[in-house]
């Protein structure tokens, strides 16, 4: 069979590893405090793809679905929409104090 | 019984030391008193001829070490005890005299009697490790004796210097004793008596051994009766007052060393090459101690060289085994040096602290009792025939002369230069002409300084025909040996030569006619001893100090401490504060940590 | 009986207590003087009912953790003859050290505090049959020590007391390690940290030779950092000097103590192996402290330096006669620790006082002060005399018995330690004529004596007990005899 010709369960786990290093490549050069939460959140939604992909692809023995995967991807989704809300309240808060988003400047972490 | 000799000086000098100090006449009387008893003690000892009780305290008992404070009771001990005690409260008597204006009179005799107790202690003692012990109490009583005065720098280096060069003769000291309880098992006379007497030399200890152990035991007489090579300090202990050099540097702690010789002869006796030593240094330090006194001109300074003379005549006899003979000496010595340096004590006194024989002359007008005192111990010392010196010198010379003709021959010229030095030093202070002007305020001095000087100088007198001898024990070398009267001769001899011809050279004069400054240097010892010992060990000890600082100190603290700090600020760069490399770092954690599981675990 | 039982179990936490009133506002040096006297009492009282027999009495134990298959510690105190002595040595030394502490110092109350706290940690060390416990106190007394030579020192105290908590925390690490591989060591079935079950156990299955050889070094090194063994000396000339007095007599008269007690109970009876294998090793360290500590000691020119150097100079000789290994010469180590504390104390205490009355402590701006002050000069002296080993003072019956001790068992080693007294005779007494003979140093105001008995009592009293070790030392050597001799034989 071809890889082009059928979607398994490798497709989406190479499609979630991708989007997960373009996230994780986004954290580590971007500049902007906000395109690295947005990176950040690439990641976390790399991991869901990666979740629901394992669950669709997973049968329990005794032809038994079960969804234990996508419960856990809307436990992400919840989690990531709240460390969203106290990311975005603190990058405010850094903001009006620094007056940038350059993660450049924010260097103060440091003996 | 032992104890009502050893205990009363030791309480006297805890008693002034803590409560008597105010009290002056008290203080002196509580001194003497002690000393009285313990003469008292001795006494009885003597009479009870062997048979006197003597109690032992047990010090420190161990497995395999039994050390106990007790005492001995043999003729030696007694003969030795009356010595020190009776010149001892003679002595005590006169220091009063002596003493009397110096503020610190109860102090003096506090640390007098503490003496009394040490050298007591030394004589009773029946082991070795008590008589060390009362041996460095005897160091630690001379070093407060001689610095006495401590004001005065000299006096208190002297003291310094003494307690040092004796620590090194103790050093030897210790170092012998060990080795003989490791040889013989046992630290006691009798045992070590009864042990040499049945088997000798055990088997399996080379002569080198039994020679260095020997030889330790014999460093213990170098530093207290202060041979050569530790004869150093014995010339600047002058420094303490004349009673306490009439005490301790003439009549009994220089002493002590020989006493100690005598007890362990039986020990020393198994190394042929030790007692060649010991009497090779005894007639060294004779010769070299008489031939410095003939250019000194304090009369203390003379009279302590001939200290160390004569103990270097006993030394030798030691080494030529005639044991009877060197303690013979001993006593008969005690009488007429301290006779010597409490008669000299009586002339300083005179004339009011003038020490230097130069700026003496005709006192024989001004202090007629210290006159004819001062001449009977001149005469007793030099050898004059009849009187006690002459029959001991002349005994150790007999031995001498059988034993060794080279040794014999050096006994003989020390004897003449000690009748030349002496007859130059009584010419000079006490005959002649006034020297200065001083001179004429000297008086004689008062009755309590006299009277010992008189009893002292008919012991000098009678010394030699009371039987000390023959009391001690046999001589080592009998009176019918070959050569009696050609070495009576020849002793005679020396004496007439050396006192004629200081008579003829220094009867007229006014000042030093010679002057030889090797003699007067006193052949540079002192000197020799800082270039060569002091100023090498100053440098090794500021080296190590510095080496301390720097290299031990230097690596383990401040190199480890340096590390540390250096590790700290270059971990330091790692944190730049950059967010994102703290990602990137945390990533490659991350990916380790995976590869680590996944592939390694995993398979 | 039973109040004596709990008699060490009083001594070792009345300091606290002590500590915890003047926290809440009693007065705070008479609460510690009151304290620190009732200890000695207490602990006089406690010498005097104890039994000759060996083995430890007067045994209390309160259980701390309690998990069977790990371990058990318990908080276990009691007494045998070694401890005795060295609690008795604690008690006194503790006397002297509050008494002679200032009367006015800034923060009374925390000073006191530290030095009660010391007191405690060196008495619950010595009183501890637990192994855990015996560890641990003497950590409580590492802290204190720190702050009092931090806080109250003289110059350069930072840096000393920082430098010497290091030093010994790094000490107290090798430590640790070597006790753990020592319990660690013990078989399974016998493991415990009480003493006594160490003892039975050991007695009949000993240590293999693998495992001595391990261990040893780590608690030689462990405890040789504790008592300044050559190399790892350099913590104790500058912290001795940076030092109030009181720290100073405390550490060097006790702690120092404390790592030689920690070898007697440990390493001597049960890893004699492993001390043969490193014998050499420690021979040569041990001369070095004698010898060339002894000719660094010469070549000091500051009091406090002379004496600090001279206390891990005397350390060498101690440390000779635990080497030794036969029971004449621990009995010698063990005098010699009592009476070195002791003599080390009275130093300590007197030449504070000096610093106190010239302004200085370098040794040729003194001179002289014999003349002044005859009863303070009188004491140093006696010092002096105790410490360069004079009979009739108890450092000489010590070092005479470690001599005769390890002169049959290491000659050579003995050979160059005798010339030790050669070398202290030499600092000691130009020290003493620096400072006391001679004509008068640079003062800056006239010198008054130490007043009288009411002044000098803490003095004297480790005088007395000098002269009561050194005219007749039977009653010291009869008190630890029983202990020495359970050592001997396992």
């Amino acid at each position: 069979m071809n890889v082009f010709t059928e979607i398994t369960l490798n497709h989406y786990l190479a499609l979630s590893g991708l989007l997960f290093m373009i996230g994780l490549a986004g954290v580590m050069i971007r500049r902007s405090i906000l395109v690295i939460y947005m990176c950040l959140e690439l990641m976390l939604n790399a991991a869901n793809l990666a979740l629901v992909a394992f669950n669709r692809f997973h049968v329990k023995p005794g032809g038994i679905h079960d969804y234990d995967g996508q419960i856990m991807v809307f436990m992400i989704i919840t989690v990531a929409a709240a460390e969203v809300a106290v990311g975005l309240a603190l990058i405010v808060s850094l903001y009006r104090l620094r007056q940038t988003t350059n993660v450049n400047d924010l260097n103060a972490l440091k003996f | 019984m032992n104890w009502i000799v050893l205990l009363p000086p030791l309480i006297a000098a805890a008693l002034i030391t803590l409560f008597l100090r105010p009290l002056k006449k008290l203080s002196v009387l509580v001194s003497i008193g002690a000393c009285a008893i313990s003469l008292g003690g001795a006494l009885a000892i003597f009479f009870a001829d062997g048979e006197a009780k003597l109690s032992t305290l047990s010090w420190a008992s161990l497995p395999g070490l039994e050390i106990t404070i007790g005492a001995m009771g043999d003729p030696l001990a007694s003969m030795m005890l009356l010595v020190v005690t009776g010149v001892g409260l003679l002595i005590h008597i006169f220091a009063y005299g002596y003493m009397k204006e110096d503020p610190g009179l109860s102090r003096f005799f506090a640390k007098l009697s503490l003496f009394m107790f040490s050298m007591l202690g030394i004589v009773l003692a029946d082991n070795l490790v008590m008589m060390f012990i009362f041996w460095e109490l005897v160091g630690l009583s001379s070093y407060l004796l001689i610095g006495f005065w401590f004001e005065r720098p000299s006096a208190a280096e002297a003291a310094k210097k003494a307690f040092i060069v004796n620590r090194i003769g103790d050093f030897g000291f210790l170092l012998g004793i060990l080795g003989t309880w490791a040889i013989f098992g046992s630290i006691h006379f009798e045992e070590l008596k009864n042990s040499v007497a049945a088997t000798g030399l055990p088997a399996g200890v080379s002569v080198g051994v039994i020679t260095l152990v020997t030889f330790g035991l014999f460093m213990g007489c170098m530093g207290k009766s202060a041979q050569l090579p530790l004869h150093v300090w014995l010339p600047d202990a002058m420094e303490g007052p004349t009673p306490v050099s009439a005490l301790i540097h003439a009549a009994t702690m220089v002493a002590a060393g020989v006493y100690m010789l005598c007890r362990v002869f039986f020990i020393l006796d198994l190394s042929a090459y030790t007692m060649e030593i010991i009497m090779w240094i005894g007639a060294a330090t004779s010769l070299f101690a008489a031939l410095i006194a003939l250019q000194q001109n304090d009369i203390k300074r003379i009279l302590a060289y001939s200290t160390l003379s004569q103990l270097g005549y006993m030394v030798m006899a030691v080494g030529c085994s005639a044991t009877t003979e060197a303690m013979f000496h001993l006593t008969t010595h005690a009488f007429f040096k301290a006779l010597l340096f409490l008669a000299a004590g009586s002339v300083i006194h005179g004339l009011h602290h003038e020490q230097d024989i130069w700026k003496m002359g005709n006192l024989k007008k001004y202090m007629p009792i210290t006159f004819v005192t001062f001449l009977i111990g001149t005469l007793a010392l030099t050898g004059f025939p009849g009187l006690s010196g002459f029959f001991s010198k002349e005994s150790i010379l007999f031995a001498a002369y059988h034993h060794n003709k080279v040794v014999f021959a050096l006994g003989l010229f020390t004897a003449l230069l000690t009748a030349f030095y002496m007859t130059r030093l009584f010419v000079v202070a006490f005959l002649g002409k006034e020297r200065t002007e001083d001179v004429h305020h000297a008086h004689e001095s008062p009755k309590v300084m006299t009277i010992p000087l008189i009893l002292l100088a008919i012991l000098a007198v009678i010394g030699g025909f009371i039987g000390i001898d023959r009391y001690i024990g046999p001589h080592a070398i009998s009176h019918d040996s070959g050569g009696y009267g050609l070495v009576m001769g020849l002793s005679i001899a020396s004496f007439l030569i050396g006192t004629g011809l200081a008579w003829r050279l220094y009867g007229n004069v006014t000042k030093e006619p010679y002057s030889f400054a090797i003699l007067k240097n006193k052949f540079y010892s002192d000197e020799v001893y800082e270039a060569f010992l002091v100023k090498p060990q100053q440098a090794l000890a500021r080296f190590l100090a510095w080496f301390d600082y720097w290299v031990v100190g230097g690596l383990f603290v401040r190199l480890s401490c340096l590390s540390a700090a250096g590790a700290g600020e270059v971990l330091r760069l790692m944190q730049g504060g950059s967010l994102q490399a703290y990602v990137v770092v945390f990533i490659l954690g991350v990916a380790l940590l995976c590869y680590w599981i996944l592939v390694k675990v995993a398979l | 009986m039973t109040f004596l039982t709990y008699l060490p179990l009083l001594i070792v936490f009345l300091p606290v207590l002590a500590c915890l009133a003047i926290a809440s506002g009693s007065p705070a040096r008479q609460t510690a003087l009151a304290t620190v006297l009732i200890n000695l009492a207490a602990v006089v009282g406690l010498g005097f009912f104890l039994p000759q027999e060996s083995g430890y009495h007067f045994v209390s134990s309160f259980p701390c953790i309690a998990l069977p298959d790990f371990f058990t510690i318990n908080l276990t105190l009691g007494v045998d003859g070694l401890s005795m002595a060295m609690v008795l040595l604690t008690a006194v030394v503790s006397v002297a050290a509050v008494a002679v502490s200032p009367i006015r110092v800034r923060r009374e109350k925390e000073f006191y505090i530290c030095v009660l706290l010391i007191s405690c940690g060196a008495l619950g060390a010595f009183l501890s049959i637990d192994l855990f416990f015996l560890y641990i106190f003497h950590e409580v007394a590492l802290i204190p020590t720190f702050l009092l030579i931090g806080i109250w020192g003289g110059q350069d105290r930072k840096f000393a007391a920082t430098q010497m908590t290091i030093y010994l925390a790094a000490g107290s690490l090798v430590l640790l390690a070597g006790v753990l591989a020592f319990y660690f060591a013990l078989p399974e079935y016998g493991r415990s940290m009480d003493l006594r079950e160490i003892q039975q156990v050991l007695s009949t299955t000993p240590f293999s030779l693998a495992s001595q050889k391990f261990i040893y070094p780590l608690l030689l090194g462990g405890f040789g950092i504790l008592i300044s063994l050559f190399p790892f000396h350099h913590w104790a000339p500058a912290g001795y000097a940076a030092s109030p007095a009181a720290a100073a007599m405390l550490h060097a008269g006790v702690l120092k103590k404390f790592g030689f007690y920690g070898l007697l109970r440990l390493a001597v009876p049960y890893l004699p192996e492993g001390a043969e294998t490193y014998s050499t090793l420690l021979l040569v360290l041990l001369l070095a402290n004698v010898l060339y500590i002894g000719l660094v000691t010469v070549a000091q020119k500051e009091l406090n330096m002379m004496l600090g150097f001279s206390s891990v100079m005397h350390m060498g000789y101690i440390f000779l006669g635990l080497a030794s290994g036969t029971p004449i010469g621990l009995t010698g180590a063990v005098v010699l620790m009592v009476s070195h504390g002791l003599s080390a104390a009275l130093l300590f205490g007197l030449a504070s006082v000096i610093r106190e009355k010239t302004g200085t402590t370098l040794l040729k701006e003194m001179g002289g002060l014999a003349s002044k002050a005859p009863l303070l000069a009188f004491l140093f002296i006696l010092g002096a005399l105790a410490s360069m080993g004079t009979p009739g003072l108890g450092n000489f019956a010590g070092e005479l018995l470690i001599f005769f001790g390890a002169w049959k068992v290491h000659s050579w080693a003995t050979f160059f330690a005798v010339w030790g007294i050669v070398i202290s005779a030499v600092y000691y007494l130009r020290a003493v004529r620096s400072i006391f003979f001679g004509e008068n140093g640079k003062f800056a105001a006239e010198i008054s004596d130490l007043q009288g008995l009411k002044e000098a009592w803490p003095y004297v009293l480790l005088a007395l007990f000098l002269l009561a070790i050194g005219l007749y030392p039977a009653w010291l050597i009869k008190m630890i005899e029983p202990s020495i001799q359970v050592i001997v034989n396992l």
